[in-house]
């Protein structure tokens, strides 16, 4: 068995494994039926927003080759509700769990006020991940992701608003994601992670509706594996801070091949929908993986890529 | 609960309609009326989301799960090839159930179902101890399903289809007034499953009359457990000041009472 001790700047995780935000709910659900998810290396929640949120009309979610179109719109229980209601925040922390916040807003002073409200109740918070990357919201999200200068005032902002230990979540809708990674890093965020979805949309040609109520929506699942890991490579080479990979991971070769380019930690996502166990066992298979190859330390597989 | 279960029995009921049967029996161990399982199609490899069933019987002496499913896309059509001996790997059983009356309550049971609806209130038929009517609405007489078997469990069928092929020409709402007065000294309560539409009419109706009444709805779904936030349905909500919410029909569904769905 490979040591899966994962440093990540200021945090160590158990291994290397986390679950993509939305894709895991708030962990309550697999914590009761599945399995105990302090086994994970960190449950990164569902996205918070100052207030409750209702998201996005129905159908929400449609079927692609190999992977899946979705348009939820940030449902979401809001900061308060977040941190005291029994099912969130209160649930994790008895869980054991090792907890990341995805939050996100419309305006600049949203996302500093969810960092607020966090760093005031912070206990039990590894980290918070800010989503500046969603393309399903019609304001906020990936409207700051794809500008440096509003993405960098964003991370200023929150940086400001609390010492909790930053991720940057990257938006795939770029040119050059190497630019928004070095931005990321020079506006004091701790660690990036990426991709979010990619942009998408499908349609229906026996009724020539879209298939999504929000016409489009963001493509996830293994086709867009290819993508995400070449992203992963570009930003890795591009900064210092430590780099958490995700986009279609299905098995613990998937979680390999991100750490081989440059990913110094995983999320597994959209896999959860087909195997509710997917997260533990791709840290099983990523275990034999490296055993196979006689690797001692997870650590020492990131950015060893052979070009 | 998430198991690998071998088909034993698979057979076409009649055009697209098939029935399948599953040796699962953890899951018909606990499985309760209104139900559903989570079915991954193992040989359609190039899809990755599971299928939503309703339990339409689940015997667990024999540790059996029977699904009644109807070929509507690239799932149930790839499902359809599958044999016995094959292999599919089934979450469940998820979601609430309905409400299950006591054994000596005098209650009058309304089943509802439109399409293939029926498979869902026909486990409840099987384990009600009361017998009542099976009201059943579909677009024409090739789509009405398990009649026979209704028939069998002493439920009192009543058909309307839209072309009118069988049964009353028009919609399943327009047999409740009439299906009411059998209930006489006991009380109705309306059980159902169908399209949206047709379960909106009815839950308005039911309201009106202020008959009990349950829904089961759904939307496309992506994890079943109430994880993705995909299958939301409208319920009422006075703490919210929009009056509704969006509840999860995976997780707090798909069995609402008509009370607490926003009927708009």
């Amino acid at each position: 068995m490979a040591d899966l001790t994962t440093k990540l700047g200021p945090l160590t995780l158990k291994n290397p494994v986390m679950t993509a935000s939305g894709t895991f709910g708030y962990g309550v659900e697999y914590d009761q039926e599945f399995f105990p998810i302090s086994e994970l290396g960190a449950v990164v929640v569902k996205g918070i927003a100052p207030l409750p949120v209702h998201g996005n009309p129905t159908p929400r979610i449609a079927e692609t080759v190999s992977g899946m179109i979705n348009a939820i719109g940030l449902q979401g229980p809001g900061v308060d509700k977040f941190l005291h209601d029994p099912h969130y925040m209160p649930y994790l922390k008895k869980a054991n769990a090792t907890v990341i916040v995805n939050m996100w807003g419309k305006k600049i002073e949203d996302y500093a006020y969810v960092a607020e409200r966090l760093e005031q109740e912070k206990d039990g918070i590894a980290a918070l991940e800010i989503n500046v990357s969603c393309p399903n919201i019609k304001e906020g999200g990936i409207s700051f992701g794809t500008n440096t200068e509003s993405m960098k005032s964003v991370i200023s902002a929150v940086r400001k608003a609390t010492t909790i230990p930053l991720i940057t979540k990257l938006s795939p809708n770029v040119t050059r994601v190497a630019d928004f990674a070095k931005a990321a890093e020079d506006a004091g965020s701790d660690m990036i992670s990426l991709i979010n979805t990619i942009p998408a949309m499908a349609i229906d040609v026996e009724t020539r509706r879209p298939k999504l109520a929000n016409v489009t929506g963001g493509l996830s699942g293994p086709c867009v594996k290819p993508v995400a890991i070449k992203m992963v490579y570009e930003a890795a080479q591009a900064v210092k801070i430590p780099v958490i990979g995700m986009g279609g991971i299905m098995t613990g070769l998937d979680a390999a091949e991100f750490l081989l380019a440059g990913a110094s930690a995983v999320a597994v996502g959209t896999a959860i929908f087909a195997d509710p166990y997917a997260p533990v066992r791709v840290i099983r298979e990523l275990n034999e993986y490296l055993d196979r190859h006689g690797i001692k330390q997870v650590s020492d597989l990131v950015g060893q890529v052979i070009i | 609960m998430n198991d690998r279960c071998e088909i034993l029995c698979h057979e076409v009921l009649q055009g697209p309609y098939r029935r399948i049967v599953f040796h699962a029996p953890e899951i018909a161990k606990t499985a309760k009326p209104g139900q559903f399982v989570h079915i991954r199609i193992l040989p359609l490899r190039d899809r990755i989301l599971r299928r939503p069933f309703s339990i339409c019987s689940a015997d667990p002496e024999k540790g059996s799960l029977t699904v009644v499913y109807k070929i509507v896309g690239e799932g149930t059509d790839v499902l359809s090839t599958m044999k016995p001996g094959d292999v599919c790997e089934i979450l469940g059983p998820q979601g609430n159930s309905y409400s299950m009356p006591k054994d000596d309550e005098k209650i009058y049971p309304i089943l509802v179902a439109g399409g293939y609806g029926s498979a869902s209130t026909y486990f409840l038929a099987e384990r009600l101890k009361q017998k009542g009517a099976f009201l059943t609405g579909a677009r024409s007489g090739a789509d009405l399903l398990l009649i026979e078997e209704y028939r069998k469990l002493g439920f009192d069928v009543r058909i309307s289809t839209n072309d009118g092929s069988v049964g009353h020409q028009g919609f399943v709402t327009d047999l409740l007034a009439h299906t009411l007065r059998e209930a006489g000294d006991r009380k109705p309560v309306i059980y159902a499953c169908g399209p949206e539409p047709m379960l909106i009419a009815l839950g308005k109706l039911a309201l009106t009359l202020g008959v009990e009444c349950e829904l089961s709805l759904d939307q496309r779904m992506g994890c079943g457990v109430g994880a993705c936030f995909a299958c939301v349905i409208k319920v009422n909500d006075k703490t919210n000041a929009d009056g509704w919410r969006y509840s999860r029909s995976c997780k707090e569904g798909p069995v609402y009472n008509a009370k607490e769905v926003y009927l708009g």
